[in-house]
């Protein structure tokens, strides 16, 4: 079975001033195997919103080859889901218009359906939306509500609704929680964690914070920059057995080996003598 | 102390009173100076007063204009308004301020069209700067050889001279929604034309009718000088007429007539934007 998400020798450059290429990711090599939980940490430019956006399909690699369930990407499509830090919902759509909007959008397409079968099929939608909305801890009085009339998490319980509801096979989180509070964040991350256990969906999180990183993940995948060679993996960890109530300690060596790890001076030296750890607890 | 400053917030009452204050002004300094005018000069004709200009108006609005052949005799009230001067002049400026502005929904399509689909913007988007650089009103001449001095000439100056400013206000317009809600569009299994009119042009059409009604007085302004140059009805016709006269008990009120007739379409598309997108927050 291929892997939900496979990068070979992936480069990534962008145009910077003066005409010269800034590269930003140089040579990574990942795989993600299907029903993972993949966090992404490194620091900020070290190019973790490039990478999403590579499994995206938003962003083409200079170098290299990027393949989501096996097919090289080309564009956005169903099979990632997205959840961004801000601009997730559509202002113009109610929360349960966001939510249906891309049942609606396939819905349409099938313009040979019949009127009363589309009637049928879009009480099924909307039933549909109604359990999600209360999956992801939302009211039904909420659904009428237009986004600007929601607070920061509820836009992101959401925005997560919106995009689990397609089933896709892998959700791409980029910064998702960034912008919360501590308290809503935690419970959003409480809220992720179950959404995974339940749906077996792939997630990639991106995340600058390393802590949460740890704590959500199965897996660690830590970038670094490493001058204008652009940023490699320096720290892929088995996480799995962490959890946020895991020993602080353990929590702590583990996030305090990340955050060393991820200091672009060293880079260079660890990259190539140690590409992959090994979990050692 | 009560602060003036950026931090002051005035009353109600004080907000109401300050905002009528210079229409209280204008007013009444008008008819001052009108009133010594007339003491100087019982014939002055450059100042009319409350009175002239009530009665000029009213026969505007209820007597048919001197060239137009007279119908049946004694009619009704309705009859009487529906040949009268003001209301025939009205009816041909509406006409064309209608046509001109619903021709500048194209404008919208295609300006929404060059931001979404690069190729159309490569072709379109060079053109369409340089054009709306061109002075319309110079290109009137022009006009008028090509479509010669009827309707279209009138109309095609309108769009002309605005459509250009919409084709580019829309184009920004798009550009500015967020990258993010396309990328999510797209995952979410919409196509081109589904995130083109399903997510973009719905989260700008409501920005887009303001952009349109801030360039209603544009598009007065070209059908006016259309109006005034070769036409034999409307609005700015009457008022390049009466101007040979010296008729500014009549010009006046025909001024004051063109801007309530352009505040109530103003108030009508503001109130109907807010209407149909109660989630817009105006700033």
């Amino acid at each position: 079975m291929a892997p939900a998400v496979q990068l070979d020798s992936v480069c990534v450059g962008f145009a910077g001033q003066g005409g010269e290429t800034r590269r930003v990711l140089n040579g990574i090599d990942l795989e993600i195997r299907s029903g993972e939980f993949v966090s992404v940490v490194g620091q900020t430019g070290c190019g973790k919103s490039t990478l999403l956006r590579l499994i995206l399909g938003e962003t083409k690699p200079e170098a290299g080859r990027v393949r989501v369930e096996g097919i090289v990407r080309s564009q956005p499509d169903r099979r990632c889901g997205y959840v961004p830090q801000k601009y997730s919902l559509f202002p113009d759509k109610t929360v349960l218009g966001n939510i249906t909007f891309g049942l609606e959008v396939s819905e349409s397409r099938s313009f040979w359906l019949l009127r009363s079968i589309h009637r049928q099929k879009s009480r099924e939608i909307r039933a549909l939306a109604m359990r999600y909305l209360e999956q992801t801890g939302l009211h039904e009085s909420d659904a009428h509500k237009y986004p600007h009339q929601l607070s920061g998490g509820m836009q992101q319980r959401v925005a997560i609704a919106q995009a689990l509801i397609l089933n896709p096979p892998i959700l791409l989180m980029d910064e998702a929680f960034s912008a919360l509070d501590p308290l809503t964040r935690s419970g959003m991350q409480q809220l992720i964690k179950e959404l995974w256990r339940e749906s077996g969906t792939t997630i990639v999180f991106v995340t600058h914070n390393t802590r949460e990183a740890v704590c959500l993940g199965t897996r660690v995948v830590a970038l670094a920059r490493n001058g204008v060679q652009g940023s490699s993996v320096v720290l892929d960890l088995d996480t799995k057995h962490i959890e946020f109530d895991s020993d602080e300690e353990k929590i702590q060596s583990v996030v305090e080996r990340i955050e060393c790890a991820s200091q672009p001076g060293l880079v260079g030296m660890q990259a190539r003598l140690v590409p992959t750890f090994a979990p050692d607890f | 102390m009560k602060s003036i400053g950026i931090h002051g917030q005035p009353l109600r009452g004080i907000a109401g009173a300050l905002s009528w204050f210079l229409f209280a002004v204008g007013i009444v300094s008008y008819f001052y100076v009108a009133h010594q005018r007339h003491i100087e000069n019982p014939d002055e004709r450059v100042m009319p007063t409350a009175a002239q200009m009530v009665q000029s108006f009213a026969s505007a609005a209820l007597n048919p204009a001197e060239d137009d052949v007279v119908g049946e005799e004694n009619p009704s009230l309705w009859a009487k308004l529906q040949s009268s001067m003001l209301w025939k002049d009205s009816m041909a400026t509406s006409r064309r301020f209608l046509i001109s502005v619903l021709l500048l929904f194209p404008a919208v399509v295609l300006g929404l069209h060059m931001a979404m689909f690069p190729y159309v913007g490569a072709f379109f988007l060079r053109f369409t700067q340089f054009f709306d650089k061109i002075v319309a009103l110079s290109l009137l001449p022009v006009l008028f050889i090509a479509f010669g001095i009827d309707e279209l000439s009138k109309i095609m100056l309108v769009v002309i001279g605005v459509a250009p400013t919409i084709i580019l206000d829309t184009f920004n317009l798009s550009k500015s929604v967020p990258r993010e809600q396309i990328v999510k569009a797209a995952t979410l299994g919409a196509g081109d034309f589904a995130i083109t009119y399903r997510v973009v042009f719905k989260q700008i059409w409501p920005r887009v009718l303001n952009s349109i009604r801030l360039n209603l007085k544009a598009v007065m302004l070209f059908l006016f000088a259309g109006e005034m140059i070769a036409s034999s009805d409307g609005l700015a016709y009457r008022i390049a007429l009466l101007r040979r006269h010296m008729g500014m008990d009549t010009i006046i009120p025909y001024v004051l007539w063109v801007a309530l007739l352009l505040f109530l379409v103003d108030l009508a598309m503001h109130t109907l934007n807010r209407k149909l997108h109660p989630w817009f927050q105006e700033t």
